[in-house]
């Protein structure tokens, strides 16, 4: 398998002189094409900060954040739009549809702003809207579907333009545990059956069982890994092992004082 | 520290805009120049020589002046609500932080005194140069750039304009703080709040939409054909059905757009789907608004219109007589001897102005014939018939001598008359009355005779309209001027009408033509005869010109302002409420120049929203206005008005992108 996103010596810092503070300390690591690479970490450790570099929402220090060969970081205004809407998805917690626009002109948004009509997107959308069951919901507005409609509704968005890689921001963070059930269940799917790379932060070892390999960041760096053997470990048993280093990760016996 | 703060945020508060702190100067210079009125130039003039009517038109300006305190309030308040709407996260902040409810409301009243303050410093010399351009543009347009121009601060108006703007701004804080005060820290805090596109049936806002419209022509149609009798109940009837149809018509659109961007939506790229449905949306949840406004910018566009329609009525009348003394010979004699007013003036004669003798007139055909002339009449080819009506309307009741006339005539430097045997001449003071004037020239151009006492006198082939008296009021639709002895012979009183009276030319030159009229006037009066002046004549008239025409600009502009404010100010509002929107687009991949397009697309659309239909129904405001209200003015053809008007239109659309680029800017989407 190749490297689709390396991140290289990655540093962030917010403020100057005294308050000063490295939210990011030079982390390295890549990401296989058609992985589930989960990062966890505690508040404040950076995970957010690091998701919003590789999603240009913020520019990093220093280091560089290379996908498929080309450091994002050195994108200008129009490539980064391109960037934004083609090649990667963003799944936020909040779901940040537009609440005006209905679900289906929602899922059409990114195509749409790459020239591509609703017309000549059709059957893709209805086959995006079919795996992601929401196709009924396609003609009402966000105010009128359930909040696991919403986020399987955000996730259809952030794939519909193939993205090469989908960025998931706490995807689980607004939803009960039923719907959070399913929509990681939904993402396992697109990352199995049509190989999408998912690069996904969150606080949930339930969401986090559904990974393929884990990061655990402290203070800004990368602090342990988790591999998970996909074909002979089971989610509970991957889950359990989550726990544990959260445990640690969240303080430990060593952080009680 | 606490002042400090204060100090600042309202700094920030003028700083960041615009829009806001504009809309305050506005109300002051709305207020400071209606209220000034009574000061101006024009004003001043009229009120020495028609004091009962500006006295009562100026009585009239407290009425004005509240229904503008009524709508600058809506200004203000949208200003200040645009304005608080932007800081709620900051409020949300400080009651978090403790801040008493009590101090919170405190700080907000401080900078807004702090903001009135500084708009009345800024207003108040903004206003007063503006009054004093009005003033003299109006008196040059008036004619009578001669008046002295003073400058003109009025102290009660700075007065009642302070207390207005200071009112208005008070109570539409006091509205807004409340709200604010009373609202949870936890809601202030969530900066952005929609609210939920409202999913009504289609089958609905069809119904409003197109039920709205049939109103709204309805209406059109009454206003137009049905007000011909002006009666009370079919002009309450016509705004009601105005007024609905507008309402209902505004109600309907925001789901009836809906329709059409799902049918349309398919084939488009870009950000053509989230534009349309913002421009929805800000129609579904202000439909309401834009319905006033649009009813406001109607009514503006109407009003501008019709002011400037009726200011441009134009006079070509000739100064031809100063003054018309009334009283015996021995009392003019009395008054000629007084050595002021002797030598100021030019040239003294009696006027002989008389109805015909009973036997003469009409209903005794023998005696006066006028049957050719008004064959004649009836031949004319007008447009409005009008030839036929005036044949059908036609009496000659009064003589003019022909010394008299021949008196004026030198007196204007013209030519004389000399009318041979068996000839009279045609007078009218109608002439710059529309198409009377010109009808009745065609006419005698084509020889007639008329018959008095059973002889054929030949009409002189010109028609003589120079005034024979002071007063412009005192009108004669036709009159004869007839040889001295036919004069004796025929009229119904040997004594002269009035003695008219000509100023020195000198007099004039060294004082100008209103100061020596003043004078004059001054001593006729205080010598206890009876007159009419020239002066007097032209202040009437200009008196009603200058009062319709300024007051119904003023409320125009006023009008005008406001709503475009309105508008502009609700978009904004509800622009800060879906900021987050434009982030949400910037992470699926819209590129900024794509997002300004979107919003400046939208602004333009939502002016666009109010102002069409306003256009529309202006042009039927206007049309209706000048078919049934009022006569097409003195000197002006139903062309030119309709020009004008189309000029009125067309300057308005362009203010209007103005004001749309204005918005655009405080849009934070400019580039």
């Amino acid at each position: 398998m190749s490297n689709i996103l390396q991140v290289k010596r990655l540093k962030k810092t917010y403020g100057k002189g005294a308050g000063r503070t490295e939210a990011l300390r030079g982390i390295s690591f890549d990401v296989q094409d058609g992985e589930f690479l989960g990062i966890m970490g505690p508040s404040g450790s950076g995970k957010t900060t690091l998701l919003n570099c590789i999603a240009t929402i913020i520019r990093p220090s220093s280091g560089k954040v290379i996908l498929k060969g080309r450091d994002i970081a050195a994108f200008r205004e129009r490539e980064l739009a391109d960037y934004r809407g083609k090649r990667i998805g963003y799944l936020f917690q909040e779901f940040e549809l537009l609440d005006n626009l209905t679900i289906g002109e929602n899922i059409a948004l990114p195509l749409s702003l790459h020239g591509i009509s609703e017309n000549e997107a059709e059957s893709k959308i209805k086959e995006i809207s079919d795996r992601l069951d929401i196709a009924e919901t396609m003609d009402k507005f966000p105010s009128q579907v359930s909040g696991g409609q919403k986020q399987r509704a955000a996730a259809a968005r952030a794939l519909i333009s193939d993205p090469d890689i989908l960025l998931a921001d706490e995807p689980t963070g607004a939803l009960d545990s039923r719907n959070a059930k399913t929509l990681m269940e939904k993402l396992c799917d697109a990352n199995r059956d049509q190989g999408k790379t998912i690069l996904m932060v969150t606080h949930d070892p339930n969401a986090a069982s559904f990974c393929s390999r884990i990061l655990f960041i402290q203070d800004g760096c990368l602090f342990h890994e988790l591999r998970r053997n996909v074909r002979t470990e089971e989610n509970a048993a991957f889950y359990n092992r989550i726990v544990q280093v959260t445990a640690q990760l969240g303080g430990g016996s060593a952080n009680v004082l | 520290m606490f002042f400090k703060q204060i100090r600042r945020s309202a700094a920030r508060n003028r700083k960041g805009n615009g829009l806001y702190f504009a809309s305050l100067i506005i109300a002051i210079i709305a207020f400071y120049t209606l209220l000034s009125l009574g000061s101006q130039d024009v004003m001043r003039f009229l009120k020495t020589i028609e004091s009962d009517a500006v006295g009562k038109l100026l009585n009239l300006l407290p009425i004005v002046y509240g229904v503008s305190l009524f709508f600058v309030f809506f200004m203000v308040y949208f200003a200040c609500r645009y304005q608080i709407s932007r800081r709620r996260k900051e409020f949300g902040i400080y009651l978090m932080m403790g801040m008493k409810r009590s101090r919170l409301l405190g700080m907000l009243f401080g900078e807004t005194l702090l903001n009135s303050v500084l708009s009345l410093v800024i207003g108040i010399p903004v206003a007063l140069f503006l009054t004093e351009g009005i003033s003299l543009a109006t008196a040059k347009i008036a004619g009578l750039g001669i008046i002295g121009h003073t400058f003109a601060f009025s102290g009660t108006a700075v007065f009642w304009t302070i207390a207005g703007f200071v009112l208005v701004q008070f109570i539409s804080m006091a509205l807004l703080s409340v709200k604010i005060v009373r609202a949870e820290a936890g809601v202030l805090i969530q900066a952005d709040y929609t609210k939920n596109q409202s999913v009504s049936a289609v089958g609905t806002n069809a119904a409003f939409f197109f039920g709205g419209c049939i109103l709204l022509i309805s209406g059109y149609y009454l206003a137009v054909f049905g007000l011909k009798g002006l009666s009370a109940s079919m002009t309450i009837l016509t705004v009601v059905l105005w007024i609905l149809g507008t309402f209902l018509m505004y109600r309907g659109l925001g789901g009836f757009l809906g329709k059409s961007i799902r049918k349309s939506r398919r084939a488009k790229t870009g950000l053509w789907t989230f534009t349309a449905r913002q421009v929805q949306e800000n129609i579904l949840s202000q439909h309401k608004s834009l319905a006033i406004a649009s009813l406001l910018l109607m009514g503006a566009m109407a009003c501008i219109s019709f002011g400037i329609a009726t200011g441009a009525e134009r006079s070509s009348d000739t100064r031809s007589v100063d003054f018309s003394l009334f009283g015996t010979e021995e009392e003019i004699a009395k008054i000629l001897s007084d050595k002021a007013i002797s030598e100021r003036i030019q040239s003294v004669y009696p006027l002989y102005l008389s109805d015909v003798k009973e036997q003469y007139n009409e209903g005794m055909p023998d005696e006066f014939d006028l049957s050719r002339l008004k064959e004649v009449l009836r031949q004319v080819n007008d447009a409005h018939g009008l030839g036929k009506n005036m044949a059908d309307n036609l009496h000659i009741r009064y003589l003019v001598n022909l010394t008299s006339y021949n008196r004026i005539l030198s007196g204007l430097g013209k030519e004389n008359i000399s009318l041979s045997d068996g000839e009279v001449a045609l007078f009218t003071s109608f002439a710059d009355e529309g198409e009377y004037g010109r009808i009745l020239n065609r006419a005698i151009q084509k020889g007639i005779t008329i018959g008095i006492d059973g002889e054929e006198y030949q009409v002189r082939p010109q028609l003589y309209t120079d005034n024979v008296v002071a007063d412009r009021s005192i009108a004669l639709s036709v009159a004869l001027i007839v040889p001295d002895e036919l004069y004796g012979q025929l009229a119904a009183s040997r004594e002269p009408y009035c003695t008219n009276a000509q100023i020195k030319d000198s007099v004039i030159k060294k004082m100008g033509l209103m100061q020596a009229e003043l004078k004059m006037s001054e001593l006729l009066s205080s010598a206890g005869i009876e007159y009419d002046s020239y002066l007097g004549g032209i202040g009437r008239t200009l008196f009603y010109r200058v009062a319709s025409s300024y007051l119904t600009i003023y409320l125009g502009v006023l009008l005008w302002l406001i709503a475009s404010t309105v508008i502009g100010l609700k978009y904004l509002i509800s622009q800060r409420e879906n900021m987050h929107r434009y982030q949400i687009l910037s992470m699926i991949g819209a590129d900024s120049e794509a997002e300004t397009k979107s919003v400046k697309k939208q602004i333009e659309i939502y002016f666009l929203m109010a102002a069409v239909p306003a256009l529309i129904s202006s042009i039927f405001a206007v049309w209706a206005m000048l078919t049934n209200f009022l006569h097409i003015p003195y000197g002006t053809t139903v062309t030119e008005i309709a020009g004008l008007c189309a000029i009125v239109l067309a300057v308005f659309v362009g203010f209007e992108f103005l004001y749309i680029g204005i918005v655009k800017k405080s849009s934070g989407f400019d580039d």
